[in-house]
This record gives C-alpha cells, structure tokens and sequence, in this order.
C-alpha cells in the first residue's frame, strides 16, 4: 500500500499555456511597438512649460463656476441630456432585443454562415462612435431631435444586440431543448425556456447602458445635440475652466445616479426578498423607467412623422449620392494606412494605461464585504469618486489639457483616452474584485501572509480573468473613441475623418469612415481570440 | 474641442430647451403613443404659418456668452422685423453649413469660408451684412517667448516651429493664415510633426503659451480683445499680422423669404443690421460698431483661395 | 471575532492584544486546514502550496515566485509525501476534491506551523491517504512542541492519531477524556446526546 505513495515520481516540469504565454508574449510586443510609436524612446515627450495651463485647469476644480444663472442652465441642459440617453436607450433596447433574435447561436443553430453574416452586419453600427452618427445623421435630418435618439440608439442597439444574444446564448439550453423536444415552437421555447433565466443579465445590463448613454448624450452635445455637453462645449471654446467643471459635476450626478439604481436593483436580482408577489422595487424601476421615456419622447418632440418625410428622404439621396462610389485614391488610402497604425498605437497606449491604473486602484476602489474602519471607507469613496471624475470629462476636454503638458504626437491623445477609460475600467474591475470570493485571502491572512502577499495570492489570480476580459472589450470601445481624441497634434483616423467632413468631400469620408469600421472589427476579433485564450 | 470638429453633427433640438411652439408643432403630428399616454393627449395645436425664421450663429469670440445670452438677437430682430423669430445656437461650422443646406436654418452668421462653402451648396442663397471690422479683418501670428522671435513679417521663420491652426475651417484661424503663409513660401501642411488644430482662438493662445505648440495663429479681434482683458499669457508674443481680407457675414437661405410670407425679407434684414444704434445691446453682443451690406462678390478671394487650398469642393 | 466571555489564548498570547506585526507573526505559527479548503483554482498547484510561506516572503519574492516558483524542493518534498507531486504544476482547480484536500495539507508542511488546526481534513480521503495525511498533520507540530487540533468523525483515526478528544454538542462541551481512557459506554453516551 505505502508502495503506492513512495512510488519515485520523475520530477514534473513547469509548463507554460502555450497559446496564453503567445498571447502575453504578443501583448507585450504590440505594447513595446506602440509606445515607441508614441515616441516614448525617442526624445522628449514632456512639456513642463505647460504645467501652469494644466494647473489653472485643475484649480478650477476646486471652485466651479456657480452663480445661479448658469446653475440654471445646467439644470435645464440636464434634462435635455436625460431625455436624450432615456430615449436612445429605449430605442437601443428595442433594436437590441430584435437584433438578438438574428443573431444569437439559439436562432442560427449550426448554420454558422448565417450567424457569422448577421454578426458581420451588426459591426457596421457598433464600429462608429455615437458623435460620428451624430455628425452624419445631421445631414439628413438637420435640426430634428431624432438626430440624437437615433445616434445613441442604432449603435448602442448593435452592441445590445450582440450582448443579449451572448447573453441569451449562454443561459444553460437545457430547458429550452426540452421544451423543443416537447413540440414547442422556436419563439415559444425560447420564451418560456430562455428568456426567464436571461431575464436577470438582460435588465442589470440594460441599466448599466443608460448611466453609458448619459455620457454619451454629453458627448452627442458637444457636437451640437444640446444638453450639458453643448454648455460644455461653448465653456470649452473659450477655456472657461470653471463652467466646465460645473457641467462636469452635473454630469457625474446623472452618472451617479443612474449607476446607484443600477446597483440597487442589480443587487435586488442577485438577491431577491423571499416573496412570492412581485419585488416592489423592481416594479417601481420598470414602471419609472417606462414613464422617464415617455416623458422624453414628448420632451424632445419625437414625431415619427419626420423619420419617413419628403424631405429625409431628399437629403439622404442628395447624402448618399455624394458618399457613393466611395473615394479609393491611391495617396488617400496610404495615408489611411498610416493613420490607422496610429490609431491603433493611440488605443493599446490608452488601455495600457488603463489597466495597470484599473489594477492598482480596484483593490481601495472596491467595497470590502462586511465591515471596514472609518478611514477604509472614506478612502475608498475617494477612489471611487475620482474614477467617476475621470470618466465624466469627456475625452477631447482630457486630449486638450493634456496637450497642455506634453509634446503633440499620438501620446497626449493615447493618455487622455487612457484616463476616460480608467474611469470606466477601473469601475468595471473594483465591480468584479467585489463579486470574488473572500475566502481565499481571508485565508492567507489567517496564515500570516503579508496584505500585498494576500493579495498576489488571494485575490489577483481570481481577479486577473475579469479584469483583463473588460480590459479586451474596452480595447475595441477605445479603437472607436480614438476618432474623438485624435484630433489635436497628429491624430490617427480621426484627424482625417474632421478634415473630410469640413470640407464636405463624402466620397473620401465614406471610406474613412469604411477604414474605422473594418479596423474596429479587427480589434473585435482580436480582443474575442484573447479572451477566448484566457478562459 | 476635438470633438466638435473630429464629429460634426449638428443638432437635434438644438436648443438647450426646445420652444413650446416647435414642440407643439412637431407634437401635431407625432404620435408616440408612449408619450401620449404618460404626459396626457391634447398638447396638440394647429401650425402656425407662416413660420418663424430660423436664426443661428457661429460665434468666434466669447461663444458662451452669445450663446447664452441669444434671446438679445432674437428679440431685437423680432420686434424691429415684426416677424417670429426663433433662435438656434449652433457650435459647430459644418454642422451650420449642413443645417442651412437642409433649410432647417434660414438665416446664419457664417465665417469667410463657411459663408461660401454654405452659398455653394445651397443655391439662391445671399450674403446679407457684415460688421465693418470683417470688410478688413485679420489674423496674428503668435509665438512662444521661448522661441526667442522677435516681432517680423517674415512668416518663413515659422517654418521649423511646432505649429497649431485654430478651427479646421475657421477662415482667420486656418484658411486666410495658411495661404498667407503659403505667399511666403512655407508649405501651410508643413511644419514639424505637421500642423495642429486646436479647436478654437482661446484654445490656441493657451497652446502657444504652454509651449506645447510655439507658434500660432488666430483672429485679431479675439488677439486685441484678449490684450485688453490682460489674460493672455506674457509667454506668448505677437509675431505677425496679415493684410486685411473679407470675414464674417450673414447669409440668408433661399427660401426664408417664401416661408416667412416677407417677400423682401433679404432688404429689411439688410435695413435692421445697418440701421442698429450705436451702442445697440446686438452690436455689443457681436464686439461690433456697425453692420455694413455685403455682396456674393465680396468673398470671390475667398472662395479662390479655399479652392486652391482644398477647403472648398 | 471577540469572545462573548472570557479572553482567548493562543500559544500563550492573546491575539487582541498584539499589534498587526505581532498578531501576523502568532497567525504564522498557527496553520490551518479549512473544511471548504480556501485554495485559489486558477493557481496552479504548486503556488497554492507555496501560498503557506507567504508570512516569511516579502511581497517582491511572493510576486516573483509567481513567476518562478521559489523553494521548489520543498513544495515537491510536500507533494511527494502526500503522493500529489506529478500535479505541482496543474492548475488547481482542474484538481479533484480528495486531491485538493492534499494540496492543502501541503500547503501546511511548507508552513511548519507549531499549532495546527483542521476541520475534517480526511473527509475526502481515501483510508490509507487518512491516515497519512493525518500522521503528517500531526508531525510538524509536535516536532516543535506543539499541537494538532482537529474535528473529525471517524473514531478509528481518532484513536490511532489523538490523544484527547473533545465532544461538542449544541455548541457545548458535553465530553472531555484521554483517548486511552475512551470507553464504548462514553461514546454510546456522547452520540446519545447529539443525535
């Protein structure tokens, strides 16, 4: 018996995960190559002449501009910006729902042609930036509100699409196979089978996507939709530092305050109250949430009426007349090329910085389970309050003041939109740290590990997998927001796709705009391979 | 900033509140049933015709203030014209060229060079009037102290500087500088690293004086404004100024006349802009002594230059 | 957690008492075997074990380890003793729960604890791998004079490997004897009670 524990065992050699060490290995080198794009190993980046410009915008944080009258004005842009993300999100979500029938595996079974195509189609909307469907929707419907509805809501309806159908799709088949089985139609079994258990993912995500669409509304405003991000704008123009940040406190109020809703009643999910009536929380959300669409449907004076008018219909024929056939020039499309490696370089920088800041900041950004001194809480809505700061002002505001403090190139465009996104991934982390399980750290603090021990060994294998999952799919936002930041100095796609646009030459804008769609989807493609890899 | 050019769209319900009247307008023939259940049926109204004129505004100088502060315009033009007049702030130079293009604004005060790009391609629109300062406007070039330029016309010394334009298609920040600087021989897309946009005037006096850019260029109104207000940075030094060329003006659309029911609506405009006091609530609005008329032909020179430059198609 | 009565001594000193560095320096000198194991799965096996020295390591040398496995001979001496060590380098969760339960006891070895403690840690067991698990458990603790302190169910390796049992019922100690000194009748008394 004791033969079967003495048995000599060759000593077991380290073997790495070939395709993730590819992976990291590849990371790192992408990372190398595009710093050194940034310029970071040749010669000066800095400008500390700048400091005192940076400085005067950031003082102004400390006293916002708030005299009653502009007070006044922010709170009624506020609405306009709710009523813009409430009714963008209500259109998102309904184009989002349809859009997940066709494309979800459950739909297209085993024919993958079909399901790819359908995904392929789906990249279109989801490639452009909500401000470059502004800008084009402007063209065809001028001054009409739906301008800003349809630009939230077509792209945001593709990535709903996209993420209810995995959603959807990786609900456990079982039942709804079983209920096939039974003779039930398609629509039926996926009703009774997939939908309940879905149910949970589809409303929390559906939240999450409004406090998403506030920020986007602001940035919609800054290209002339109104709201607080037009108030932003004109501060902007004229560097009133102090009005800008006012418009940056009200905006990350809204964000607050859709992001608390969306807690509560995510944690009301997860935990539901032993009861069988119905959650009056949940309901009070769905009933609010039907009346603040509403209420901005009529606010802004939707009428379906000017979507299908004479003259929509003239101005996108005089629109596509001139956008098609698409420009293919031999000098515009070398220097697509070469800004679409800069655009490039500009997002692995930014998510870059992102991750290792979302890293450092998710443990104090995370609220610990249980209980925590006084001071641990006071930190840790400091850190939470300022990832809310960093993701409230917008990134072209970031790019600016940025470039205050470094020379122009691709790096104060890659920064700024590092610190947009560290607001956003660092949330995202400090979420999934969390949902871990505290056990393991608990643990190795009980057998006397050091907090930074603890934490290497406890907390960041779990953690490592969401983290870096988040980090891979902002990866593929950032390629998009790249067109907003790209604008000052040397700025990828983005700086071209302005050009074109000033100038009113459709057909070179078409295949700018054809370049970022085909360059968001390699990214998506490429970010889904290393999150597959990281599984 | 970026944004507002990387992205120009225009807006939806542009205003920061939309006026009753359009809503109840856009209202009538709506029917989002959602709406109509949650806010309560019977908002709806009959249009009034003729309709009010759409007005806009590009400012270049101060844009909150005009921004904020529009009602001044709209009103005085209101009273002296007898006629509804709703005002629609715009940010955004081609989103106004779109918006007037798609007749959703019938009356603009447009730059140099948007003023031409939204003339060509809205046919039958005229140019109305134009302060006295833009028949000869100009731009300066700026320089960072640490460059150590003293004061020259010889623009070719900018040619080796990091260099920022203002606007895309501002005419005194990019479109009439980089054809001066053309004349003199330094390649307008050239400069190290090439050049910049900044996004607006302040903008590009707050790069130069971070050194970030060390040279610049913007409209002498908000140059001399600036200096009187003493904020402009002492790291930032006046290099050059340009000879004068043609700027700013209003631009009526085609079909303002027709659907304002005022056939000669282009000569009263015409007769309010020149017949404002001195001292006029607007006039100050605009940094203005008068209004002046205005011909198509007076931005021939402009539309040339925007040609030969690739700004206008 | 406070006790409602009385004061808790642990190796001699009350861990209320003590500042951090003192209390992670009692905690290290205690090991501990949790019944729901507290193991990290997506690590692989042998940092899992080396997780046990991570009151001596500094943070550089646990992230480096992390990287490198550190003290390598002593994770695999560990694993060998429990008959695990072909698996160092399997992450831990593709493990089964029986050989979990080893890496955990191996984790201890690497520790050298002076107190042990272990909740069932041969529940998942086969016999001959109980008894040595628990013969290993036992080992370093009381080669430094110390204790293994440990629940367990099954009475035969309560009496190979135990000196004194404990019995708790509700919550209250209902039965307190030397092993040698265990009749049937105290037993047939005690599960009395705690049926």
């Amino acid at each position: 018996m004791t033969a079967v524990l003495d048995r000599a065992v060759a000593p077991p050699v380290l073997r790495r995960d070939r395709r993730r060490w590819a992976w990291g290995v590849g990371a790192g080198a992408v990372l190398l190559w595009s710093l050194a794009g940034a310029g970071l190993f040749s010669g000066d980046v800095v400008n500390p002449g700048g400091t005192a410009q940076f400085g005067r915008f950031a003082a102004a944080a400390w006293h916002p501009a708030l005299d009653a009258q502009f007070l006044g004005v922010l709170a009624r842009s506020a609405l306009v910006t709710v009523a813009y993300a409430a009714a963008g999100t209500a259109l998102a979500l309904v184009l989002g729902a349809g859009g997940a029938v066709l494309v979800s595996r459950t739909t297209w079974g085993r024919r993958r042609a079909g399901w790819l195509a359908a995904r392929g189609v789906l990249a279109v909307p989801r490639g452009l930036h909500e401000a470059v469907w502004g800008l084009l929707l402007v063209n065809v419907l001028g001054l009409d509100p739906w301008v800003g509805v349809l630009a939230i809501g077509l792209p945001y309806g593709a990535v709903t699409a996209k993420v209810f159908a995995d959603l959807v799709d990786e609900v456990p088949s079982g039942a709804y196979r079983a209920l096939r089985a039974a003779g039930a139609g398609r629509p039926a079994a996926a009703l009774y089978g997939l939908l309940p258990p879905a149910a949970g993912g589809l409303l929390s995500y559906a939240l999450y996507r409004l406090e998403c669409a506030v920020r986007s509304a602001v940035v919609l405003g800054m290209v002339g939709a109104g709201g607080l991000g037009y108030q932003l704008a004109l501060s902007f123009a004229s560097l009133r530092w102090e009005q800008v940040w006012s418009a940056v406190y009200a905006l990350s109020l809204l964000c607050l305050v859709a992001d608390v809703a969306g807690r509560a009643v995510r944690r009301r999910l997860a935990a539901p109250p032993p009861s069988s009536r119905r959650d009056p929380v949940l309901t009070a959300t769905v009933v609010g949430t039907a009346v603040l669409v509403g209420w901005s449907c009529w606010y802004l004076a939707l009428s379906p009426a000017s979507l299908v008018s004479e003259r929509t219909t003239a101005q996108l024929t005089h629109v596509l007349g001139a956008a098609w056939p698409p420009a293919t020039d031999g000098d515009l499309l070398r220097t697509i090329g070469v800004l679409a490696v800069d655009t490039v370089q500009m997002s692995v920088v930014a998510i870059a910085v992102a991750l290792l800041g979302a890293v450092l900041l998710a443990g104090p950004a995370a609220r610990p389970a249980g209980r925590s001194s006084l001071g641990r809480r006071v930190a840790g809505a400091l850190v939470r309050g300022g990832l809310l700061l960093l993701r409230a002002v917008p990134p072209p505001v970031w790019a600016l003041v940025l470039l205050f403090v470094l020379l122009p190139g691709v790096l104060p465009g890659a920064l700024a939109l590092g610190v947009y996104t560290l607001g956003v991934l660092g949330r995202l982390a400090a979420g999934a740290t969390e949902e871990l399980d505290p056990r393991p750290r608990a643990a190795l603090t009980a057998l006397g590990a050091r907090p930074a021990g603890a934490w290497l060994y406890g907390v960041l294998p779990l953690a490592a997998g969401p983290v870096l999952a988040y980090a891979l799919y902002r990866w593929e936002v950032a390629i998009r927001d790249t067109v907003l930041v790209g604008l000052l100095g040397a700025g990828g796609l983005g700086a071209l796709l302005a050009a074109e646009l000033a100038t009113f030459d459709w057909a070179a804008a078409t295949t700018v705009l054809a370049a970022v769609v085909v360059l968001t989807w390699l990214v998506d493609l490429a970010s889904d391979r290393a999150r597959a890899a990281l599984r | 900033m970026s944004s507002r050019r990387a992205a120009r769209s225009g807006g939806p319900g542009v205003q920061p509140l939309p006026s009753p009247l359009s809503r109840r307008t856009l209202l009538a023939g709506a029917g989002v049933a959602l709406a109509a259940a949650v806010t309560g049926c019977g908002r709806s109204a009959a249009p009034t015709s003729p309709g009010p004129l759409h007005v806009g505004a590009i400012p270049d100088q101060d844009p909150e203030v005009l921004q904020r502060l529009h009602g001044t315009v709209a009103d005085a033009m209101s009273a002296a014209l007898d006629l509804e007049v709703a005002y629609t702030p715009v940010t955004d130079y081609a989103a106004a060229v779109s918006l007037f293009r798609t007749g959703d604004l019938d009356l603009v005060w447009f730059g140099g060079l948007t003023g031409v790009q939204a003339r060509l391609q809205t046919p039958g629109a005229e140019p109305v009037a134009q302060r006295d300062i833009d028949r000869a406007f100009t731009s300066v070039f700026v320089v960072n102290a640490g460059t150590g330029l003293a004061p020259s016309g010889d623009l070719a010394a900018l040619a080796p500087l990091r260099f920022t334009y203002g606007s895309e298609t501002s005419t005194s920040g990019r479109l009439m500088p980089a054809w001066f600087l053309r004349e003199a021989g330094v390649d307008p897309q050239g400069f190290p690293g090439g050049p910049g946009f900044s996004g607006s005037h302040d903008a590009t006096l707050a790069l130069v004086a971070s050194g970030s850019y060390q040279a610049g260029v913007l409209n002498a109104q908000v140059w001399r404004s600036r200096t009187e207000e003493g904020v402009v940075d002492p790291a930032v030094v006046r290099y050059a100024e340009t000879p004068p060329y043609s700027d700013y003006h209003w631009l009526l659309g085609p079909r303002a006349a027709e659907r304002t029911g005022v056939p000669d609506l282009r000569d009263r405009l015409l007769d309010f802009f020149t017949g404002l006091p001195a001292g006029s609530p607007v006039l100050e609005l605009f940094g203005a002594e008068a209004f002046v008329p205005v011909q198509a032909a007076d931005h021939d020179r402009i539309e040339e230059i925007g040609r030969d430059l690739g700004l206008v198609s | 957690m406070p006790p409602t009565t009385g004061t808790v001594r642990v190796l001699g000193a009350d861990p209320a008492a003590l500042s951090g560095r003192e209390r992670r320096r009692l905690r290290a000198r205690v090991g501990t075997v949790h019944q729901s194991l507290e193991l990290v799965g997506r690590l692989r096996v042998v940092h899992d074990v080396n997780a046990g020295r991570l009151a001596q390591w500094s943070a550089a040398r646990a992230a480096w380890s992390l990287v490198r496995p550190l003290g390598l001979p002593e994770v695999l001496a560990a694993l060998e003793q429990l008959g695990l060590a072909d698996r160092a380098f399997e992450r831990t969760e593709r493990l089964s729960g029986g050989q979990r339960q080893r890496v955990a006891i191996a984790r201890l070895l690497v520790q050298q604890p002076e107190l042990v403690l272990a909740d069932e840690p041969a529940s998942a067991l086969d016999p001959v791998l109980a008894e040595r698990a628990l013969t290993l458990l036992g080992e370093p603790a009381l080669a430094r004079g110390g204790a293994l302190v440990t629940a367990l169910h099954d009475l035969g390796l309560v009496r190979r490997h135990c000196d004194r049992v404990v019995g708790l019922a509700g919550g209250r100690v209902v039965l307190d004897a030397p092993v040698a000194a265990l009749s049937a009748a105290d037993l047939a008394e005690f599960y009395g009670t705690s049926a």
